[in-house]
Parts: C-alpha cells; structure tokens; sequence
C-alpha cells in the first residue's frame, strides 16, 4: 500500500515540476555564475528590443536572430518568448511561433495584453480549431468597450475557426508532390506560374546565381529572381536564371503568363509602392519588362494579375484606389486593340470585401476565377476561393476547401487548364528549404468501389445473371474547355513560321482573338472554352490561309488537341480545305456559320487577284454514288455563286463537285465520314 | 435457361398425358395396340430414354395415325433429342388434327425455343393466347420472351394477363416485379417480388431478388433484411450472401460485409464477386494494397470482371501507381463499366 502511494504521489507530481517553471528575468542574481554571458545576452536582448521598440510588426524578424541569441542563454524569460513568437508570426514560418508563444503563456499568463490572441493564433495554425476560439474568445472578453477595432479583429478569427471546423469535415482529397530538386532548391522558391498545358513554369527564387550580385538588405539573403523551367515529358528541367533584361537589378518576380506563353507580367516592389511590368516573348528572349501604365500602376501596390483566355482583358490586384472596398482589390481593364489598357473596374462585391484580395488568376476557360481573399469565408489569412461569370454575374465565392487552404496565407495559387494539377508555395512542409513549389494534384469526392452482385431475376431462369450495379460516378468537374497547341511550319522547307493564329466564333461571326506562333520554335498556344463553333484560321503573308474548326459543346470535358500545322505558299496546285463552310443537312445552302471563311477567301482572292481557283466539294459515302455526286456539285456552285455575288470575277472561279471519290479518311467512323465531307479549294494558275 | 425449357416441357407434356394412360384389352385391335405401345412409350420419356419413347409413339401412331396424344409426346422425345423437324412435324399434325388445340400451339413454342428461333416461338404463343386467352402459361411465356428481348413494358403486360388467369402464378409475380425493376419501378417491383413471397415463400431466389430491388432503392437495412432471409432457407446460397455483404458495405458496416464475403469464400473458395468485396472494403478501410491484392485475385479468378479492375485502379492511384491504375481502368470500360470512363478523363490526363 505504502509502494502505491509513492507511485502515485510522483505520478501526480512530476508534471507539476515539469510544467510549473518559473520565469527568469535577465538579472545578475538569476545567474551568479554567467556573468559574461549575461552580459552578451542582455547586449542581444537589447538590439532585438530596439527593432521591436520601432512598433513596426513587418520589421519585427530582424530582431529574431537577436533575440535567439538571448533565448538560447535564458529560455525561460516570458517577454523574450512572447516576442519571438510574435516576430516569426510575422513570417513565412509562423509554425516556429508555437513553442514561443505557448512557453511564455506558460511562464506568466499576464505577459501582454495580448498574450490570449496570439496563443489563439497559433492554435489557430495548427487547426485546432476548438482551442483556438477558446483562447481568442478570453482575449475579446478582456477588451474594453472602446477598443472595437480589437473585437471586430478577435470575433473575425473565431468566425474563421467555426468555418474551419465545417471545412474539415469534409476535407478535399489531394495528393501534394513535390515538384522537385530541378525546381526548388534550398533557398524560397515561390509564386509558381505556367502556361496553360502546363509545359513551362517560370517561378521567383531567392537562390544564388542571380542578376544581382549581394544579399538583401532586409534579409540578408540573394535578391529574388525570375526562373524558369520548361516540362521534359513528366520531369522539368533544371530551373535556369530567365537573365536579363526580364531580371535586373534588386527584387524581380514573376506574376503571370499569358494563356500562350508568350506575354509575363512581372512585378518590381521598388517602383510606387509596388508596380507590374509586362515583358514580350520575341523568338526565344524576353523584351525589357515596360510598366504597364497608369491605368493599372498607381501610387497603391500592385501585387498580382491574370489575362482573360484570349488577351482581352487583363484582371489585377491594386490598393488605394478611390473606388476600392479596403484593402487589396481586384480590377478588370479592358485592352484595346491597339494594346492600351483602359480604364480599371472593380469588381466589386462579392469577389471585393472590406478585407485583402490577392492573387488573382483567370482560367482559361474564360469564365472562372480563382482568388485569394481574407474576407468572410476564409479560415484564416487568404484562402483560395473560386467563382464563376454567369449571365454576366460572378457567382458567390466558394472557398476551395481544406487542405486546399490552411489557416496561414493561401495566395498565389495556379491551376493548370485541366482544373486537376494546381502549383502553389508553401513552407509548411519539409522540403528543399525555405519555401517550396508542390503540385497538388485535386481527386475529387472519393471513388466508391464497384461491387459484384448477382440476382435470379426470372423464376424460371437457373442461371444467375449478372446485374453489375455501378455507384454514381464521383470525380473531380474539370473546366469545360479546350486546348489547342502546336507547330507551325513551312509545308516544304518544314521552316519554323511565326504566325497570326485568329480566332472566330462562328455562329456570331466575331473574331475573338489573335495570337502568335513563337518565331523560334513555332509554337503557339490557343485555349477554346466550351460552348461555342470556333473557326481558327492561321495566315501569314504569302501562304494560303489554313483552317480548322472546333465546335465545343457546353458540357464538354478538358481535352487538349495537338494539331501541327503545315502552311502551304500560293503556288499552282495548293489545296486548301476549307473547315469552316457548312452547309444545311442534305442541302447546298451555305450555313451563315460559313460568313468568317468565306471572308477570309474573298480576301485572299482581291490580295491575289490573278490567281485562278476550283472550288471542289466532296462527301462521306453514305448516300448512293448518284446523289452524292449531284449533292457537291450543287454546294461546290453555291459557294463560287457566293464569291460571284461578292465580286470576284466567275472567269476565276470553277465549280467541280467530286461526290465521295475523293475521301480522305474512312468512311467507317463518324470523325472520318466528318473529314471527307469538306469544300477545297485548289489554285489552277496564278 | 434452355435445359429449363426442356425439363418445363416434359413437365407440361406428363401432366397432359399421364393421367389418360390408356386401358389395354386382351384381344389388340390396332387401336388398342396403338395405345399399349403410347402407354410404353410414355413410360420410356419418363425415364429419360429417348429413343425407345420416340420407337414405341411411332409404332402407336403406325397403328393409330390420327392418334393425336401419340404425336405430342413423340414431338416431346424428338425435341429431347434435338430432332426440331420431326417434333414440330409431329405437333403440326397435331394441329391439322385438332386446329383450336391451344396447348398443341403451347408446345410447338417451346419447341421452337429448343430450337432458338424465338420469332416461331412468339408466333406460336400468341396463336396459342389466341384461341385461349386464359391460357396463364403461355401468358406468362410471352412475358418471359419479351423480358429477353428487353421489351418490359410488353413483357409486364403479358405477366399481367398470366397472373389474371391464374391469381396465385408467384413465378408470374416474380418475373413481373424483375421487369418493372428493369424500367426503374421499383416501388412496383418490391410489391411484386413481396407478392410472390406470400404466395410461395420457401423460394430463397424470390427473397434474394427483393433484396437487390431493396437495395437499389436505397432502403439497404431492408435489402439486408431481405438477403439474410433467402439464407435461412438456403444456407448454401452464396449469391445471397455476397449480395448481402454488398448492401453491409454501402450500409457502412464494413465489418459485416468483409464477413459475408469470408462466408461465400468458405462456400465456394474460387468466387471472383468475393474476393472483389473483398477489395472493396478494404477501398473503404483506405487499405489500399489489400485492396491491390484481393482485386488481383478476383481478377485472376475471372478475367472479365470488369468491377474488379475497376477497384484495383482505384487502389493503384491511390498506391500512386499513375499508370497501372489507367490500365485497369481502361480495362475495366472494354469489360462494360461506364464508370470507369469519367476516371480516364479526369484522372488519366497529364
């Protein structure tokens, strides 16, 4: 009995000797025997309370190192803690703040004032939620009654804590990955942007190696860079520097690509408070980043942006402005055609609160946005939200969910075109060092497994059938879009082109963009949301015009087409199908559909006017040989009626219709059937 | 389902005939010849032996050539031993003989159906349902060629023309309820199938049925309810019981349901379904190589089922084995499971 009472009594106690310390101020008598090391320590207490004195939070992590020092002679003074925690909550590495803030609490309740709501803000970071709101709640109860601004500020977190605990019952199924040593080194390595297929990353490091030779001043670290790395099949290769002229001297960072990789927005916190520069893709180098203008720059912080799917217009993140709601913002402004940016447009509620707005990013699916925001819904800091433009209206964010976003900041997060693959930053987990990029990989609702079962359906039937019975299909919704890449070259020389690559909605006959082919490499770039009939049509001076058409239904899932194109020159013999003439069904009349090609014919036709053409019309082999024959000559002589009836001479113009005796593909699939039936045209003489 | 049809066959021609077995006398007329002969002949079908039944029907109908009981049951022992022509030969003549013989056209429909030529068969239903509307057999007949034609909708009106003819016909039920269950009435099915059970209720098939109606109308306590009660009368009937380990699982009972497919295993240690379940709970555990491990048994067990390399996808993605888990997705479409083709698009795609 005597035995159990000893084991007991020290059961009970050892936590009371371990927990109960005592807090120990930087005097002699604390440490009788250490008085050179007080002395230092007290020297380092001091700088570190010098840089804290200036009341200034975003200064407060250069007093860290200091206070450190101090910390390693004194671990036990409440205040020096307090502070630490304080400090790093002020950094990307707000997890350090914990053992800080809590050992303080620890040693003396009554520290700071303030002392609840940061032990509330790092149970916060932790997701523990029920703690958090505890804590946050004894701090609003200390407030007086003047002191609103506190309140709103304490009430605000506990709201975010009562979404995080919703949020996490039904957490978002990812995988994150690391994307590699190619990219991420030991240094920050943060704001990840892609192009559109997710072929080529450009991201903003502080390593060494960059423009600028020397550390930071503030951080003693390399100043941040722009660099860049291009997809080898799954892997990226090594990260080069993007050089000058895009980096120049001091901080360069990237904020976005264009949809086609061949425009980067680029952001220099020197210039006002924080300007965006745009710099152009010519061949294989960068021009010099040019400010984006006074529409867009302002004596505010401009932070972030994003291009709409077809260069039109340009959504970016600003403060200051007189039309904003609080805080960062986000604006719309329309490019003209000549490329000056008009006036900006906030967006207003419910994408623009009270609260930050941050990295903006626009889909290439034209209609949704993706931002990051600390106004009503977040769980704490930003957090990425998502919504949609519908009739005209965004809809109500909706928050992107847990572990999509923590409790710390969220921003600067990138989706790729697939709306599967996201690429953000993040220092919470163990990397390279520093911040990391990670490729989060979105799964959506959980997969349900499939069972077998059996019946005996028919009584009179021995032999079970099998009734395979199928959960609803449960899968991440991917953007409703398209994606359209390739090369562009010389049929014959196979010469790498820089061309014009428009982009036509056919039913309403409107040109919604233009893009370029790189002049390097040919490539080009183009994104199509679903939901419409597109003519695309690449020309450039002296080759015949190439056509293809895409019709995208509105429900359409992501699908990326690789489609090389081959230009031929204007030469005798140059066939070109025309993909984008339509006729009725069984008919020879031309579809108004067919308005943008035709125009585009027309214009090749007055730019060359000697040549002579055949416009042949063909069909599928469905139908006998007879009617088919008879069904192209009539569309073959509706469209040279067409181009009479607008001026080109008939003398130039023959009418030939081939039936299905020409197919070009098989006649057994509806895509084959789909090729053969198509006009051309063929120059005769030129 | 054929060998059904044959044994229904004899089954219907027996209680035809047997009961008219014929008094022979001592001095034979031909007539009476022709009736001992039918009465050995009919014996012989009873036991199986075709042959010697179709030898004496013949030589009764040598003896009695308008003998018409003689020709059905020498149609019945032809069709037995796949001699289509001579059956349906015999039960035309039949026919010639006694034209408004209703069942003489019941039997040349199943004759027809040994024969795989569902168009006579139907043609000679409904020549039968013609000249006796109340026939429940042929009725119920029709609705069954109509069920696997995958015409429903015909198919309950002829299971309800059946069960007006005849109030207690619980097969009729039964098939009545699967054909509503597969126009997605299943309301209607579950009072079927419940009709059939309180009409018969020793059929552990009918039981297993209403638990399948019961679980894709998403009242899985009753479908479990259901599927435990076809045990009971059979012990042995494993489909019921993997049935019912896959109503546990979407009931959230994992545990049951593992347990269920353990007992199938017991019962038959090479069951494919099983070990499918199997790998479904432990998708459900997040056990994912288990998972792996038992889809690939299932697989080795059956080659095509189609379900279990879905599952075993499910796993491989989530052992992050990218592009084994698009193999067996891919596998598991060419096997009939649509389900699989959203994953291709949305997972499958760099």
């Amino acid at each position: 009995m005597k035995k159990l009472f000893y084991i007991l009594l020290t059961v009970f106690t050892l936590p009371l000797f371990n927990f109960a310390q005592q807090n120990v101020e930087f005097e002699k008598k604390n440490f009788p025997d250490r008085k050179d090391e007080l002395k230092e320590a007290i020297k380092e207490l001091r700088e570190g309370d010098a840089i804290w004195d200036l009341q200034q939070p975003n200064v407060y992590p250069v007093a860290i190192p200091h206070y450190l020092a101090a910390q390693k002679f004194n671990p036990n003074n409440a205040q020096l803690n307090y502070r630490i925690g304080v400090a790093y909550l002020q950094t990307h590495e707000k997890g350090k703040a914990y053992d800080y803030i809590t050992k303080a609490y620890n040693l003396n309740p009554a520290v700071d004032e303030k002392i609840r709501f940061y032990t509330g803000w790092v149970y916060h970071l932790r997701s523990e939620w029920d703690k958090a709101i505890t804590e946050y709640q004894g701090y609003a109860a200390t407030l007086g009654g003047k002191q609103k601004e506190e309140l709103a500020k304490a009430n605000k977190r506990i709201e975010e804590c009562r979404t995080g605990i919703e949020l996490a019952k039904n957490p978002i199924r990812v995988f994150i990955d690391n994307v590699g040593p190619e990219i991420n080194s030991s240094y920050s390595d943060y704001s990840p942007v892609i192009t559109a297929d997710e072929s080529l990353m450009m991201f903003t490091s502080r390593r060494p190696g960059g423009v600028s030779s020397g550390l930071s001043e503030e951080d003693n670290l390399p100043y941040e860079d722009i660099w860049v790395s291009t997809k080898n099949g799954k892997k990226w290769t090594n990260a080069r520097n993007i050089g000058t002229p895009v980096n120049l001297e001091l901080h360069n960072a990237a904020i976005c690509l264009s949809p086609d990789g061949q425009k980067l927005i680029t952001y220099d916190g020197a210039k006002q408070g924080g300007d965006l520069f745009i710099s152009e893709l010519m061949g294989l180098t960068w021009t010099k980043p040019e400010p984006l203008g006074k529409a867009i720059n302002t004596e505010g912080h401009e932070s972030s942006a994003s291009f709409s799917y077809d260069g039109k217009d340009l959504y970016f993140v600003s403060t200051d402005r007189k039309d904003g709601l609080g805080g960062h913002d986000i604006y719309v402004s329309h490019i003209s055609e000549k490329g000056k940016f008009e006036k900006a447009v906030n967006l207003g509620p419910p994408i623009n609160t009270p609260y930050d707005e941050d990295g903006v990013y626009m889909m290439p699916d034209g209609k949704t946005m993706y931002y990051s925001s600390k106004g009503p819904g977040s769980i704490g800091g930003y957090d990425i939200f998502k919504t949609t433009l519908e009739n005209g209206k965004w809809t109500q964010p909706i928050n992107m969910g847990i572990p999509i976003n923590t409790p710390d900041d969220d921003v600067f997060f990138v989706l790729a075109a697939n709306g599967r693959h996201a690429f953000y930053a993040s220092a919470s987990m163990k990397g390279y060092g520093g911040q990391d990029i990670y490729r989060l990989t979105i799964l959506g609702p959980e997969k349900q497994p499939l069972l077998n079962t059996e019946d005996q359906l028919l009584a009179m039937a021995a032999n079970p059938i099998s009734n395979l019975k199928t959960e609803a299909a449960v899968a991440a919704t991917g953007p409703k879009m398209a994606l359209l890449k390739g090369v562009i070259t010389d049929e014959k020389t196979k010469e790498i082109l820089e061309a014009s690559i428009d982009l036509f909605d056919n039913e309403k006959n409107v040109l919604l963009a233009t893009f370029k082919s790189n002049s390097s490499t040919g490539r080009y770039l183009v994104t199509l949301p679903a939901g419409r009939n597109y003519g695309i049509a690449v020309r450039k001076d002296g080759y015949l015009f190439h056509s293809e058409n895409f019709i995208i239904d509105i429900n359409a899932d992501y699908i990326e087409y690789t489609k090389d194109v081959a230009l031929k020159k204007v030469e005798v013999g140059s066939v070109i199908v025309l993909r984008n003439i339509f006729f009725d069904f069984d008919k020879a009349t031309i579809r108004p559909e067919s308005a943008s090609e035709l125009d585009r014919l027309i214009k090749l036709l007055t730019e060359n006017p000697t040549i002579k053409i055949e416009l042949g019309s063909h069909t599928d082999s469905k139908g006998s040989d007879e009617y088919n024959m008879k069904l192209s000559d009539n569309r073959s002589k509706s469209v040279v009626d067409y181009l009479i009836a607008k001026g080109i001479p008939a003398d130039r113009l023959t009418a030939k219709g081939y039936g299905e005796t020409k197919p070009i593909d098989t006649n057994d699939t509806d895509e084959g059937r789909q090729n053969n039936r198509r006009t051309e045209f063929k120059i005769l003489s030129k | 389902m054929k060998k059904l049809f044959i044994a229904l066959l004899c089954t219907f021609s027996y209680s035809l005939f047997s009961q008219d077995t014929v008094k022979v006398a001592s001095m034979l007329t031909p007539d009476q010849q022709a009736e001992l002969d039918y009465n050995s002949g009919l014996e012989k079908l009873k036991n199986n032996d075709y042959t010697s039944a179709i030898d004496f029907f013949t030589k009764s109908i040598v003896n009695k050539p308008t003998f018409d009981k003689a020709l059905t049951n020498r149609a019945v022992a032809l069709t037995q031993a796949k001699r289509y022509v001579e059956a349906c030969s015999d039960i035309n003549t039949v026919i010639k003989l006694t034209p408004k013989n209703a069942d003489a056209y019941f039997t040349k429909s199943l004759i027809f159906f040994n024969e795989g030529k569902k168009d006579s068969q139907l043609v000679a239903l409904d020549k039968c349902i013609g000249l006796n509307p109340n026939h429940a057999e042929a009725s119920y007949y029709k609705g069954l060629l109509m069920y696997e034609n995958g015409e429903y909708k015909l198919a309950v009106e002829s299971y309800n023309k059946a069960i007006l003819a005849k109030a207690d016909y619980a097969y009729a039920y039964n098939d009545r309820a699967s054909a509503k269950r597969a126009m997605d009435d299943l309301s209607g099915a579950i009072a079927d199938y419940e009709k059939a059970i309180s009409l018969d209720a020793n059929q552990a098939f009918v039981y297993n049925n209403l638990g399948s109606a019961y679980r894709e109308n998403k009242n899985l306590p009753k479908a479990i309810e259901s599927f435990g009660k076809a045990l009971q009368i059979n012990p042995k009937y494993f489909i019921a019981q993997n049935n019912r380990g896959a109503a546990a699982l979407e009931n959230g009972n994992a545990k049951n349901a593992q347990t269920d497919f353990e007992e199938v295993l017991k019962k038959d240690p090479n069951n494919s379904s099983a070990y499918n379940g199997l790998a479904s709970v432990a998708i459900k555990n997040k056990e994912y190589q288990k998972a792996k491990d038992m889809s690939t048994k299932a697989i080795q067990l059956n080659a095509k089922n189609g379900p279990a390399y879905y599952n075993r996808g499910i796993a491989k993605q989530m052992l992050r084995e990218e592009e084994g888990c698009c193999q067996d997705w891919k596998k598991a479409v060419e096997l009939g499971v649509s389900a699989a083709k959203s994953f291709i698009n949305t997972d499958c795609s760099e």
